[in-house]
């Protein structure tokens, strides 16, 4: 292919930006450890993996963090009546900070395996379906949620 | 999964749990705790949880203390016991808190002396009170007695 070949002057999200965001993040490691560097470092670093990576690959490595996450945190959290132990358990404060991102992940994994899913829902979408009467009755909490998750075209039925 | 591969796999959370002093009644059911189960409600998650989301009677503080408990089971009938020891007549339940006071679990007395307690969202299981003691949910801080509804 020659250095004239269109192909090789557009910008595509393999070329370009991989090199530009290559150099923005090591000009930016060098700046210090400021709260600001750090955030600026993590959306230099989303930016890279953006281009870095096709979306479909992006999707699956989501999924397979959040896979590995909801694991540990079963596993972990199986024998605890504390709602508030259960919570507040690191992968699962992992998976809140995923973001809206983690939505449809929860959603699935809470039609199919259950779990006490309802903190994290209503800490990532500042919404809370459930009306207070349902408080704790996991089967009609659960179906709140679904239903929420449907209208809001996060899961599909 | 058998009772022993299950014991195994909970060896680490209940060191003192094994098939002498314990045998499963239940599958594992993620609708109710245990704190439901030794009040005899298998429709809610109980929980003084201070995002709101679990069950919690509305006169009770919102409070995970062990006095918030004994509100709760106040409410049901339940007052101080002096004992763990069976009273003919009497239902019993104990309360379960970690080294820093806060309450973890509640297991109801059986009539013939076992308790019976679900365990998180596992399973239900019979068993010796102290068999449950450990690191998940430290030691029997309190029992409370209320004239048995059975007899």
């Amino acid at each position: 292919m020659s250095s004239t070949d269109p192909l090789r002057r557009v910008p595509t999200r393999s070329n370009l930006p991989f090199a530009l965001v290559g150099n923005l993040l090591l000009a930016v490691s060098s700046v210090g450890a400021s709260h600001q560097s750090i955030q600026l470092q993590q959306e230099l670093v989303n930016l890279h993996s953006y281009y870095a990576f096709p979306a479909s690959s992006i999707r699956d490595r989501r999924r397979e963090r959040f896979g590995r996450l909801a694991c540990r945190w079963r596993e972990d959290t199986q024998w605890l009546s504390s709602a508030t132990e259960i919570a507040v358990h690191p992968a699962y404060q992992a998976i809140i900070g995923m973001g809206p991102e983690a939505l449809p992940l929860i959603l699935e994994d809470l039609r199919h395996n259950s779990g006490h899913w309802y903190w994290a829902l209503k800490a990532i979408s500042n919404e809370d379906p459930v009306p207070p009467r349902d408080r704790g009755a996991i089967k009609r909490m659960k179906a709140a949620w679904l239903r929420w998750g449907e209208q809001k075209g996060i899961v599909v039925t | 999964m058998t009772f022993a591969d299950w014991l195994n796999s909970a060896r680490i959370g209940f060191p003192l749990l094994n098939d002498k002093n314990s045998r499963p009644t239940s599958s594992a059911d993620d609708e109710y705790n245990c704190i439901a189960w030794a009040a005899e409600d298998t429709e809610h998650w109980w929980w003084p949880d201070p995002q709101e989301q679990e069950y919690w009677p509305k006169m009770v503080p919102r409070a995970e203390t062990i006095d918030a408990f004994v509100q709760a089971y106040r409410l049901l009938g339940y007052s101080h016991a002096t004992d763990v020891s069976v009273e003919p007549g009497k239902q019993k339940i104990a309360i379960f808190a970690n080294e820093r006071g806060t309450p973890t679990h509640a297991s109801r007395q059986l009539p013939g002396g076992w308790w019976t307690s679900k365990l998180g969202g596992q399973i239900d299981i019979e068993h010796e009170l102290s068999a449950v003691e450990g690191p998940t949910y430290g030691k029997v801080t309190i029992v409370l007695a209320r004239i048995s509804n059975s007899e």
